[in-house]
């Protein structure tokens, strides 16, 4: 049982020795007691800073509180007793890779549990419980590393249902997971508002399958810094903005005769002990944009990193017409390159003008990618006057902004890209998509694209590959 | 034996051989420590590492000492068995015991606190986070034509970098489930000192003060 009330809140990210304008900016609202409450707005506008002030990670961890209150019913979060805040609100976040502290399922549950204070004798009742509403309790004994980030996900939300917390916040708790399991976890999430009662507050700004389940939708004006709740009408509005921009998805299959840039044979690629695919023979088509889909943790990201070596297999995967595994490791890097699901791990810079200049010293297409091209791109994409910022300082969304346009201007004959629309909002979805085109049509680069957001890509994607069923296969459409 | 108690004894037991010389007693200890690892049924191969790993710096202090100082066999014996004493001794906590058990018995035994105990936990559990974090620096770097060796000092700084990033995240995510510095904490496992871990523990410093002190073995 919890109103959530923000009052004219007012928080900024200044620390002691530098001064930076507020985030958000005389924030007053109220989430209500037993609603599901939605939270959309552009990409890197404050919408994870709100969700970690309500769970009271900020201001002691980051940032300044220069104004304001936030209070569960009457009670102030400021003078909640620290033991109690974890009673009242959880929360869980963005990167499936930063939520654990142990080293299995079970181990996690277990220390959350302790922290709690729960008798041990009702633990594994609890946590038996946790692991089967969300519907996982066959990962119950497996090491978190070997996880995917969609099972990571689904291992957090079980940790936030053991808690039993008043009031759940969930921070793009879906960017990288697939349709199927998205719509688990959301009608798992109206499941523990109606039968226990809870409280939840997400933030998205993928807008797909929430429509008929939200109460409410408060949305996160990036200009004036503040959030307002969007009327019945206005919210409707959104929803049929982003339905429309989804369209049917028809592409033909490839056919024998369409020449090929990379080929596989007799590829095997396995986790721990489990066969991820088995593909007999496969040909990715040259100067196309190919999108992979697949459920989460069937090997997607894995086969991108067979294909850049990353990860051993078992048989041949061809580029050109060399075994990738007889070519210089150095210079097949060039010819291959892999935009990780990570944005920072991409990063070779301190600074965006630096992470750029790199990008463009190695650039195939210079000529393409000139200085002019690349400050349209950056306004394109609002990143614009970055130059001096840290990229370890930009938000998720504008990393990965950042990040694609790195490989981008590389562009490699071949580029990999692992969920490269994560965390972006629509305009800037649009924006990408016409980057990828841009790169395939003019440049000739064979780009494959692994995302569960299809929203944007399928107009641009030439071929749609299917990883089911332990193999890969061209489908005409999307099933 | 209980994590705690164990670290302890092993502790005890290389602060007294390192202020005694008595080779045959590094000796007992060794062998005394080899059968305590095979009644624990430690791999034999681990077992077998044991004796390799201290090799090299063993032989170098042993010819040195007899190279360039006037000390006796004797003494020299001393110093080689004592390396090997230090390493097997050590290995009973480290080969016997996992990790968690060793942290969770700090925690309850020996009071360690817990932000202490988990931070640590946390931290070596990012250990094959790191190792995957810099072959993907490597491979980035390969990808925009910077390749990197092991002595380049953006590796270092992005991986350490990253480190930074993680503690933070990691402090992050405790918070968020549920720990509290300095909180009273449940335990679903409850780690107790059985009173014959305490004999054990006693009587096996005592067998080690008679003889070091009373029988007065070379």
């Amino acid at each position: 049982m919890a109103n959530v009330s923000v009052n004219h809140l007012t928080f900024s990210y200044s620390t002691a020795q530098e001064k930076l304008p507020p985030v958000l900016n005389d924030v007053t609202l109220t989430f209500s007691d037993r609603h599901f409450s939605l939270l959309i707005g552009p990409s890197g506008t404050g919408k994870s800073t709100l969700l970690k002030l309500l769970a009271r990670l900020y201001p002691s961890f980051r940032g300044t509180l220069q104004s304001g209150t936030i209070a569960y019913d009457d009670q102030s979060l400021t003078d909640m007793p620290a033991d109690t805040v974890s009673k009242r609100v959880a929360l869980l976040f963005q990167d499936p890779d930063q939520q654990f502290t142990m080293d299995t399922v079970t181990n996690e549950l277990i220390f959350v549990l302790e922290n709690l204070q729960v008798d041990p004798a009702k633990m594994d009742a609890i946590i038996a419980n946790a692991l089967a509403f969300v519907g996982i309790t066959q990962l119950r004994d497996r090491t978190l590393a070997t996880l995917s980030g969609g099972e990571k996900q689904k291992v957090a939300l079980a940790t936030i249902v053991a808690m039993d917390s008043d009031v759940i916040l969930l921070d793009e708790p879906f960017a990288s997971i697939d349709t199927s399991s998205r719509q688990h976890l959301i009608e798992r999430l109206v499941a523990l508002r109606d039968e226990a009662g809870k409280t939840i507050i997400l933030a998205d700004h993928d807008l797909s399958d929430y429509q008929n389940v939200v109460n409410d939708v408060f949305e996160l004006n990036p200009k004036t810094k503040q959030i307002s709740r969007l009327s019945e009408s206005e919210a409707s509005k959104q929803f049929s903005r982003f339905a429309s921009a989804k369209t049917s998805f028809n592409v033909p299959l490839p056919k024998t005769t369409t020449p090929s840039i990379l080929n596989l044979q007799k590829v095997q690629l396995t986790t721990g002990d489990r066969t991820l695919m088995t593909v007999d023979k496969l040909n990715i088509p040259a100067g196309k944009i190919t999108l992979l889909t697949g459920e989460n943790g069937a090997g997607k990201s894995t086969l991108f990193k067979a294909l850049t070596r990353l990860k051993t297999y078992q048989g041949q995967i061809i580029y050109e017409t060399h075994d990738i595994q007889k070519l210089k490791a150095r210079r097949y890097a060039l010819q291959v390159g892999l935009m990780f699901q990570e944005a920072q791990a991409q990063f070779l810079g301190i600074t965006v003008a630096e992470e750029l200049a790199i990008s463009k010293k190695a650039s195939h297409h210079p000529e393409f990618y000139s200085d002019q091209k690349i400050a349209e791109m950056l306004a394109a994409i609002n990143l614009s006057n970055r130059g001096d910022q840290v990229v370890y300082t930009l938000s998720e969304g504008q990393k990965k902004k950042l990040q694609l346009l790195g490989m981008l201007i590389t562009a490699p004959p071949v580029l990999l890209l692992d969920e490269p629309l994560k965390g972006l909002d629509l305009d800037s979805v649009a924006t990408v998509a016409q980057f990828l085109r841009e790169a395939s049509r003019q440049l000739d680069e064979t780009l494959i694209v692994i995302s569960h957001q299809l929203t944007g890509l399928t107009q641009v994607a030439d071929y749609h590959l299917q990883l089911a069923n332990q193999t890969l296969t061209y489908q005409e459409g999307l099933s | 034996m209980n994590p705690s108690l164990k670290l302890l004894l092993s502790l005890l037991i290389a602060v007294e051989i390192s202020f005694t010389r008595s080779w045959t007693v590094n000796l007992i200890l060794v062998i005394a420590s080899i059968i305590w690892l095979l009644i624990n049924r430690v791999a034999y191969r681990k077992i077998g590492l044991l004796f390799i790993v201290p090799l090299l710096p063993a032989l170098a202090i042993g010819i040195s000492m007899a190279l360039w100082t006037d000390e006796g066999l004797d003494f020299i014996l001393v110093l080689i068995t004592r390396i090997y004493a230090y390493v097997f001794v050590g290995s009973i906590v480290t080969l016997t015991t996992s990790l968690p058990q060793l942290v969770a018995s700090l925690e309850q035994n020996a009071k360690l606190p817990s932000k202490f105990a988990y931070g640590f936990l946390g931290a070596f559990n990012l250990i094959p986070k790191i190792t995957a974090e810099v072959s993907i620096i490597r491979a980035a770097g390969k990808m925009r034509n910077q390749p990197m060796h092991f002595w380049s000092p953006t590796l270092y700084f992005k991986a350490i970098l990253a480190s930074l990033n993680w503690s933070e995240n990691l402090a992050e995510a405790m918070t968020s489930h549920g720990f509290v510095e300095d909180q009273p904490r449940t335990h679903y496992q409850v780690i107790k000192i059985p009173v014959k871990d305490f004999y054990l523990f006693g009587s096996l410093l005592l067998i080690l003060q008679i003889l070091l002190f009373m029988i007065h073995l070379p």
